[in-house]
């Protein structure tokens, strides 16, 4: 039987569009100042430090982590799977501990894309030369077409699209880490350009850098910590080519196949059977609203074909669970960081540390990851009792 | 807890074969490797990677290659790091109960990049890039900061290009093509490594086989050269002294050691620092020790993320008495070292046993 583990310390950078002032390591530091402080440990008592660095080109210099993570005489690796690097690699620190190779861990996820000139030409470069870029396929595009996709199959609405976001932004405006969030409604998402329809421009999200740093511990260190305790934990990768996900046993490219088999995993590790009344708070890696609703059936958070009726339900501000109340990656999304955020805020709703946006009564909580044209998914369930 | 075991291996060493696309380099190797092990692909529940995107040349370049290596609808993880870090969490994975059975894999096509380009764009762009260094003028400064502590040594320094020679010819794994990357001074041409072609993959299981991973060690250390003694390696020498305690054994009951190099000169100078040998005496005792480096190091082929990963494959090879003509005659306890840039910033050290 492999150790439990926690996450007992949280630690955050201010989610800027650029932090011209403050360089890769000083970023590090102050998140990785302010996880130790959380989880009350010293830096010489960690064993393992995993980063969580993406594409090399957004930040502009390759392997940013080498100068700007790296601990002298502390283990040291790097991951890097694109969206989902964060709670990847926050995978890899909890197989280290379970394995009881140490007692602590770092995981530390550092974004600089705001010193890309060209992010979209960056993210774009993920695509086959060959046969997908001739025909303009882009981040932007990938995620209109599963739009039109769940508007078509699943009953979904351009407005459902605007009242999300708007409810995102609302959201958002709780998030210390934010500086000064958008503030918009539903009318100024729909009167906002379109990108490629049907997404309009403020339902994207912003272009977003920081460091988020999470401190893993195995149960003899925990103490009487409060902790978030890791239930249940999986990652599942997929086809790469989204024409082989279109139509198969499986389920169409917006059924979210591997979330769907990660959820089951990490649900199943969780003892999470119903999870629409078991889970409390949800922290969804979407970066535009439509990637949000994907998610609620694959998290299994409402029936079949009641995904719509389940949207209406979070824009009134009437469903049970809470979805995304940080606001989400549609509030800021530093790509290398954004998974592990998702799985930080979770953690701080289940201790109760989450400041103005802490929802009332969270035991438990589920954070996805999403990387590579929703190729790779992470799911992990954080609870207040230890598993 | 559980232990890891060794379940087989599969390799694709080449070089400008224009028959076969990355991923099908990858497939090869991985499918190589569950022959090796006797298991078919639906019975991996993990797979973990390393590749890094600057060597593959696009951005988030797993996204293309992961199902090649099998990571269809399973598990995955891609480490941006020696294929070596990819070894030991694949353990991880097994020895935490995760997996049952995993598949770590590495590749890297030196013969579609520019290595001293590429090399270099991981250095610091104010601090570093301008002084026009990259991985092999670090090696480079190491030997001259020896040199100056030692003198040339060039008969003994010809020795051990000789020996490593000698047994990358021997070594059938080989690459053929003899490529190498420019030098600088003190460095000689014969004292680089070959590029190469890698993909490589191993079988890692919970079901007892012959080889055992019985310990892993890592470390790291600054990223600025400048605050660095080059000749030191700490980061090598602590993963080494920590797979060794892991593992509870010592270096002197090691019956092979694959040093990651690449040069001549820096899998040498490891054998001082890891005591091996005296001060000054690195070159000598690399060209008589038959049990360091047996593949023929860096000469037998060379590609950043791989090279910590081949030299696992190498150990594999030779305690299950599969390494051929430059099979050793004791093989019970190996171990396998790996680094990633610059310099050897951080080290990767995994200790294995035959069961």
């Amino acid at each position: 039987m492999s150790r439990a583990v926690a996450i007992a310390g949280v630690g955050q950078t201010k989610y800027l569009r650029r932090h011209a002032e403050l360089s890769g390591a000083e970023l590090v530091r102050q998140a990785v100042l302010r996880a130790l402080r959380d989880a009350d440990i010293d830096l010489d008592a960690i064993g393992l430090i995993v980063g969580g660095v993406a594409p090399d080109a957004l930040a502009g210099v390759n392997h940013i982590d080498l100068s700007s993570i790296v601990r002298p005489g502390t283990p040291y690796f790097r991951v890097n799977t694109g969206g989902a690097t964060g709670s990847s690699a926050l995978l890899a620190a909890t197989s280290w501990l379970r394995a009881g190779r140490c007692d602590a861990a770092l995981v530390v996820a550092l974004e600089r894309m705001g010193h890309a000139t060209t992010s979209q030409k960056v993210f774009n470069s993920i695509f086959d030369p060959i046969y997908e870029k001739d025909i303009s396929l882009s981040t932007i595009s990938m995620v209109a077409m599963r739009a039109t996709m769940l508007m078509q199959e699943q009953g979904f609405t351009v407005d459902h699209w605007a009242g999300l976001a708007a409810k995102n932004s609302k959201s958002a405006q709780l998030n210390d880490t934010l500086d000064r969030p958008r503030l918009f409604t539903a009318a100024d998402v729909l009167a906002s350009p379109i990108l490629a329809w049907p997404i309009h421009a403020l339902e994207a999200c912003p272009m977003s850098e920081g460091a988020c740093v999470a401190v893993l511990m195995a149960q003899p260190l925990v103490g009487k910590r409060k902790v978030a305790w890791i239930q249940g934990a999986a990652g599942l990768t997929d086809t790469y080519a989204m024409g082989d996900r279109m139509r198969r046993p499986q389920g169409s490219l917006v059924d979210l196949h591997t979330l769907i088999r990660s959820a089951e995993k990490a649900y199943s590790q969780a003892g999470i059977t119903r999870p629409a009344e078991q889970i409390d708070c949800v922290e969804i890696q979407a970066p535009f609203a439509s990637a949000e609703a994907m998610a609620y059936l694959a998290l299994r958070l409402c029936e079949a074909r009641s995904g719509p009726r389940f949207a209406d339900t979070l824009i009134a501000g009437t469903a049970r669970v809470a979805v995304n109340p940080s606001g989400g990656p549609q509030a800021a999304n530093p790509v290398s960081a954004t998974a592990l955020i998702r799985i930080a805020e979770c953690a701080l709703q289940v201790r109760g540390m989450a400041g103005l946006r802490q929802q009332d009564g969270i035991r438990r909580a589920v954070a996805t990851g999403q990387g590579g044209a929703t190729q790779f998914s992470t799911c992990v369930v954080l609870g207040s009792e230890r598993p | 807890m559980p232990r890891c075991f060794v379940h087989g291996a599969g390799l694709r060493m080449g070089w400008a074969d224009m028959q076969f696309s990355l991923p099908e380099l990858i497939y090869q190797a991985v499918s190589a490797a569950l022959e090796d092990s006797r298991r078919h692909i639906g019975e991996i529940d993990s797979v973990v990677l390393s590749a890094h995107d600057l060597v593959d040349g696009r951005s988030l370049s797993s996204m293309v290659t992961a199902p090649a290596a099998g990571a269809y609808l399973k598990e995955e993880i891609r480490l941006a790091e020696d294929g070596l870090a990819a070894v030991s969490l694949g353990s991880a994975q097994i020895e935490a109960g995760e997996a049952e059975l995993s598949i770590v894999a590495a590749w890297g096509r030196a013969s579609e990049g520019d290595h001293e380009h590429t090399s270099r764009a991981m250095l610091d762009p104010f601090m570093l890039q301008p002084f026009a260094l990259d991985e092999l003028s670090i090696s480079s400064l190491r030997l001259s900061e020896w040199i100056a502590r030692h003198g040339e040594c060039r008969e003994s320094r010809q020795r051990a290009v000789a020996a490593r020679a000698g047994r990358a010819g021997r070594n059938s794994r080989s690459v053929q093509a003899n490529v190498r990357p420019r030098v600088e001074f003190p460095l000689h041409a014969s004292e680089a490594p070959r590029f190469a072609d890698v993909a490589a993959a191993v079988i890692l299981g919970r079901q007892e086989s012959p080889v055992c991973i019985t310990g892993v060690g890592h470390s790291a250390e600054s990223g600025e050269l400048g605050s660095r003694k080059l000749g030191a390696m700490r980061a090598l020498r602590e993963a080494v002294s920590r797979g060794l305690a892991a593992s509870r054994t010592t270096i002197e009951q090691m019956h092979l050691l694959q040093l990651p190099g690449p040069t001549v000169p820096d899998e040498a100078l490891a054998l001082e620092v890891l005591d091996l040998a005296a001060p000054g005496e690195a070159f000598e005792m690399y060209a008589s020790l038959a049990h360091i480096n047996p593949s023929g190091g860096g000469e037998s082929g060379w590609c950043f993320p791989t090279v910590g990963l081949l030299n696992f494959i190498e150990c594999y090879l030779q305690l299950t008495g599969q390494a051929g003509d430059v099979q050793l005659a004791d093989r019970q306890r190996a171990m396998a070292l790996g680094v990633s840039p610059a310099g050897a910033q951080i080290a990767h050290a995994v200790v294995l046993e035959a069961a």
